[in-house]
């Protein structure tokens, strides 16, 4: 039904919805779905008292696409570009929790260079993903210089990442039993040269910004999550490493060749929103280090299994559940088929979905300034919410 | 563990499932009844909320909801098969505030009604819509043997509508 | 043209003199602030008008003049336009007891001190009308914010100028300038540091600046006061926020640093080497520190500033009783 049949002239469904709480003097206001601070068509639906947000509701589902149905009317290998663009800044997690799920049901084994260039260019990504995170979230405390500095490395790590993948954003070269290409001396030695880079630009990030009195006064006991929080709403990724808990997909979820490496999972006890903030900080590290262990004993050998399926291949009948860690958090994605040439059906766990449902409870009684950089440390890609 | 957990329940079923070929480490089934009470014992035991979904088979909605553990990992898959024409089961967003907007979702794509969701409003698709995209044509649905991973059965009542019609049925346990 | 007083003759000149200035400087001031910012950002900046950008400016003004001026079908149409003008112009009066150089002033007023808080007091009142008239909830959120901010700073900011008042007994900007020496150790800055830091961080927080850009932080409100003004209207509010930059900076420089005092040759160009060094404080600090938050700013008055203030001032008082 059209809302001027229903008799309705003012406002939207969502903000019709959104009742006024009890008290008269108080300002309901619209964030977005276009605001600076929502990295996207993010909507949320706020009641101020003053400064203090009361309620908050957010509204998703402007940048929906339905990838769900679109599984479901095509075949797995035509499906896999669409997981470069659920998430556009950690594709490749997403793109490891398609293949794997495939690879899980038909039981299939992926020869070990494939495993190991799955790691560097994943890990590759999640720093790229952080640095873009970093730069947002930065800007949205009011400081405007960090995301030059932070796509300046981003950049570099695009140009050996193309090298790997073919692509700069949307980066979909796994394919199941193996990724699309193998890499070369190039790609090894701009890995090589960058990761002493990267490595000296952390403590510069550190020094200039983390340790800005500003920022840590903005973050410090700002939106404490703690465990039961998380628990309730399904948080995951940094978001509950920020809360005390080390629950790492790669290690939880064991995701192939993770164990070979010696990294740690980045805790932070805070639970506000400089421990997220740290965790992330503190991933990137992690995330050079495995790159450099997984250069130093790369593997020789194939980079697809051998018999590997071909475009008609039909995914065998059952159900597999893959999870592994994106950038965000844990990624799964459900796959159920019958056998028949495209899957029976695709659930697509995004980490981002869960991770903003908890937003309206640690908002609640915050400053707006507060609730927006609660928002920011949650680390937000829109895609992926509404996928 | 998962097999004490739901001491008490009216459990259809309980399987353990192997994690490397589904993911999944248990697979229960349950009525729509006990769904709360059992979310309930679930939160009760630190299991955290991953995601729910359903899958549109030819007996029905199969509602799965997948809790894992952060400590212990080993995804526990909620199962409730609840009929076409009567789509609707209760919320366990009580329990789990974090399913409120997985079941509206849910809602949105294949018209189930949530009973208790705090907000049962539509999530993803515009309020306007009255389109369910993930509804299966019923000539395309698929016999949820098919689809579904039972695992090795633990436990079962004697009705359990999975139960492999050639396999000897383990003893009938109703609790 | 005898019938014309002298008087009124040198305002009227000094007047469209400083109308130049203005505009001059903000056209210098959006260059060197961009210019800045690129330098701080490691990029090169505006590149593409004229060599080094050097005409940006020039095109950004003549975007802004292009541009539609819009107005909210709901918001009051007076109070709408009457917030920009009311913005900009009163900033012109501000520099009319400015001690440019030795002579260089328009007109040698005895309260001038006093005329220039004075007037400055209006840009609130235009952040709010702007705010208030646009029936825009982030544009109110953004005049709430203005009003509370500025009546705040004002007081430290009057109390650290009035501590130079009581040590020379005077309000007249060329007295105070004229009674500091020609080198940097006779200026105030070295007798009354903590009423210059106190001057400075209020500075920051009357003309808006980051980190105080509390009225129109862009990742709360959006662009806060002005969220719904387009072309000119927003070009005024742009243009008085640097004009008043330029007056915080010429105060402070003549209050605190010597004005047109300094080594060798006394002259306008000392009391404008002076300004733009104060300015390329502002500058910097806005592109390398985070916002505060609303409640950290009022905190950071009432709790700090304003209590040192006052001490200050009664230190001050109590010496120059005792000597």
């Amino acid at each position: 039904m059209r809302y001027e049949e229903m008799g309705l002239t003012e406002g939207d469904f969502y903000s019709r919805n959104f009742q006024k709480g009890a008290r008269e003097d108080t300002l309901i206001l619209n964030l977005g779905p276009q605001h600076p601070a929502t990295h996207g068509v993010l909507r949320v639906i706020v009641e101020l008292d003053g400064e203090y947000v009361i309620r908050a509701e957010p509204v998703i589902g402007y940048l929906h696409r339905m990838h769900e149905k679109m599984a479901e009317v095509r075949s797995i290998y035509q499906y896999l570009p669409n997981m470069g663009r659920v998430d556009y800044g950690h594709a490749l997690g997403w793109n490891w929790a398609l293949v794997g799920a495939v690879e899980k049901l038909a039981g299939f084994e992926v020869p070990e260079r494939a495993q190991y260039i799955r790691v560097i260019t994943t890990e590759l990504n999640r720093i790229t993903s952080h640095l873009l995170w970093w730069g947002a979230f930065t800007l949205d405390l009011g400081a405007i210089t960090p995301i030059m500095y932070a796509f300046d490395d981003r950049e570099r790590m695009l140009d050996i990442l193309q090298m790997a993948t073919g692509s700069r954003l949307t980066h979909s070269s796994f394919r199941v039993g193996g990724v699309c290409a193998d890499i070369n001396d190039t790609f090894i030695e701009a890995c090589k040269e960058f990761i002493p880079h990267m490595r000296g630009r952390l403590p510069m990030y550190r020094d200039l910004v983390t340790g800005n009195i500003i920022l840590r006064k903005r973050l410090e006991g700002v939106g404490v999550f703690d465990a039961d929080l998380c628990r309730r709403y399904g948080g995951s990724g940094p978001v509950v490493r920020g809360s005390g808990i080390a629950y790492d997909a790669r290690k939880a979820e064991a995701t192939p060749m993770y164990d070979r490496f010696d990294w740690k999972v980045a805790v932070q006890t805070g639970g506000d929103s400089m421990a997220r903030y740290l965790v992330r900080m503190d991933e990137m590290e992690q995330s050079l280090n495995i790159i450099e262990q997984a250069l130093a004993s790369l593997p020789e050998g194939k980079v697809m299994m051998p018999k590997a399926p071909k475009v008609t291949w039909q995914v065998p009948k059952g159900e597999a559940y893959f999870a592994t860690e994106g950038a965000r958090g844990k990624v799964g994605i459900h796959l159920v088929s019958d056998g028949g040439k495209n899957p029976y059906k695709i659930k697509l766990r995004s980490p981002c979905f869960s991770n903003l449902s908890l937003f309206a409870e640690a908002a609640r009684g915050t400053l707006l300034a507060d609730a927006l950089a609660i928002l920011g440390s949650l680390d937000l890609v829109i895609p992926e919410i509404d996928r | 563990m998962i097999d004490t957990l739901f001491e008490g329940l009216a459990v259809q079923c309980v399987g353990r499932c192997d994690p490397a070929k589904t993911g999944l480490a248990w697979s229960v089934f349950l009525a729509p009844s006990e769904l709360l009470a059992a979310a309930r014992r679930l939160y009760e035991a630190l299991y955290f909320i991953e995601d729910l979904t359903a899958i549109d088979a030819r007996e029905g909605y199969l509602l799965v909801y997948h809790f894992d553990h952060m400590d212990k990992p080993g995804r526990v898959a909620l199962r409730v098969l609840i009929p076409h024409d009567a789509a609707a089961l209760p919320s366990i967003a009580p329990v789990f505030q974090g399913a409120e907007w997985h079941e509206r979702e849910t809602t949105d794509f294949y018209g189930i009604r949530f009973d208790g969701n705090p907000n049962p409003v539509p999530l993803l698709l515009p309020p306007e819509m009255t389109d369910h995209p993930l509804q299966k044509d019923p000539e395309k649905r698929a016999p949820l043997a098919t689809l579904v991973a039972v695992g090795d059965i633990v436990r079962s009542t004697a009705d359990f509508f999975l139960l492999p019609p050639e396999a000897p049925k383990p003893e009938a346990s109703g609790a | 043209m005898s019938f014309i007083a002298p008087e009124l003759l040198r305002i009227v000149v000094g007047m469209v003199a400083v109308m130049a200035f203005v505009a001059l400087n903000v056209l210098v001031l959006v260059y060197a602030e961009r210019k800045g910012a690129g330098h701080i950002q490691r990029r090169p900046g505006p590149y593409e008008v004229g060599p080094h950008g050097i005409l940006q400016p020039l095109a950004d003004a003549g975007k802004l003049m292009g541009k539609q001026l819009l107005m909210p079908k709901s918001a009051d149409p007076i109070l709408y336009w009457m917030a920009p003008i009311l913005a900009f112009f009163p900033v012109l009066l501000l520099f009319v007891p400015m001690p440019f150089g030795p002579v260089l002033t328009v007109q040698d007023v005895n309260l001038g001190l006093l005329l220039i808080l004075a007037f400055a007091g209006l840009n609130v009142l235009a952040t709010l009308l702007a705010g208030w008239s646009q029936n825009n909830k982030f544009g109110l959120l953004g005049a709430a914010r203005a009003v509370s901010q500025s009546v705040a700073y004002e007081i430290p900011l009057l109390l650290s100028v009035l501590c130079i008042a009581f040590q020379y007994g005077s309000l007249n900007l060329s007295t105070i300038v004229e009674a500091q020496g020609s080198w940097p150790w006779q200026w105030n800055f070295l007798c009354q540091p903590l009423a210059f830091l106190i001057f400075l961080v209020s500075a920051f927080a009357e003309t808006n600046r980051a980190p105080f850009d509390l009225p129109e932080a862009e990742s709360e409100l959006t662009a806060g006061f002005h969220t719904e003004y387009s072309g000119m209207g927003f070009g005024l509010f742009f243009m008085a926020e640097y004009a008043n930059m330029v007056v915080v900076s010429g105060v402070c420089s003549a209050l605190f640093l010597g004005g047109w005092r300094g080594p060798f040759f006394d002259g306008v160009w000392w009391f404008l080497i002076k300004v733009y060094a104060i300015l390329a404080l502002i500058i910097w600090v806005r592109w390398t520190y985070p916002r505060v938050r609303f409640d950290q700013l009022l905190n950071i008055n009432w709790k700090w500033l304003l209590p040192l203030a006052t001490a200050n001032l009664f230190a001050t008082v109590f010496l120059i009783k005792l000597f």
